[in-house]
């Protein structure tokens, strides 16, 4: 989903896939696209030899990225977003990583 | 890199996980390497999609529309039986209906059985595990949560556990 972020936190073995957030296995319904997401995940175990292993799986999203977020367009923001449109400024923390609390 | 980790992402968010894998350091990675063919192995699935089981404790989405730079640090575990019907995702930052329609597509259950009957890995474990995403501070995630679901998982006698972002 996002592996460089995933990369820099450090994990043993990680399998990156160019598919949108919330949907990590695939369209709904897809049993076949999902379980070879699943079986070429699970073969890392066996395939890394060290840790920080890092593949690419060859698996395809079916639309644009602006189709894959519009499907998702009618849904309320999460609260962090709501509250940055009311206080911008607070992105800055969100960047560096020092987080406040509300309120 | 071949994939665009941030093709689906829009513009703000992408800057923000940009900055964030710029400044993560990582100390030590661990690794353990699997002791025996993963047609041998316990297998256990981890989603971070929030998923909970209607007759558990939901997740605390009021805990962070009161405060949306905290996130619920805590798990659910999901018994091998659960049906899609019986369970709602609450990660806040996704749209929950794709994985509300058929669970598979966070936490696939059902794609893991069908593999140990084809005999691609031992069997699925007794349990898999569930924890919110987009957690801002995961301190306890990481220092009690995580452990906690360690703990469960080795009493469960898991060889091997695979982890789906969502």
């Amino acid at each position: 989903m996002i592996p460089d972020l995933t990369r820099a936190v450090g994990v043993p073995r990680l399998a990156g896939i160019s598919y949108p957030m919330g949907r990590p296995l695939g369209r709904p319904h897809d049993s076949d696209g999902q379980r070879a997401v699943l079986r070429a995940t699970l073969e890392l175990l066996a395939s890394a030899s060290g840790p920080d292993t890092y593949i690419e799986l060859p698996f395809n999203w079916h639309e644009s990225p602006a189709q894959a977020r519009n499907a998702s367009k009618d849904l309320p923001p999460p609260p962090i977003v709501e509250l940055l449109r009311k206080k911008p400024w607070l992105l800055a923390n969100l960047y560096s990583g020092r987080i406040p609390h509300e309120p | 890199m071949a994939i665009d980790s941030y093709r689906f992402l829009d513009f703000a968010t992408r800057q923000v996980m940009k900055a964030w894998a710029a400044r993560q350091e990582h100390g030590v990675i661990p690794f353990t390497p699997v002791a025996k063919p993963l047609s041998e192995c316990t297998v256990a699935l981890i989603s971070t999609a929030g998923v909970a089981r209607n007759d558990d404790r939901p997740f605390d989405q009021e805990g962070e529309r009161r405060d949306p730079w905290w996130g619920d640090p805590s798990f659910r575990a999901i018994p091998l039986d659960t049906t899609v019907k019986d369970v709602r995702l609450h990660h806040m930052h996704i749209d929950p209906r794709f994985g509300e329609a058929d669970l598979d597509v966070v936490l696939p259950m059902r794609r893991l059985t069908e593999l140990s009957c084809e005999r691609a890995v031992g069997r699925p474990a007794p349990k898999y595990y569930s924890i919110m995403g987009a957690i801002l501070e995961p301190a306890e995630l990481v220092e009690k949560t995580a452990p906690d679901i360690v703990a469960r998982m080795r009493a469960e006698n898991v060889d091997a556990a695979a982890l789906f972002p969502a």
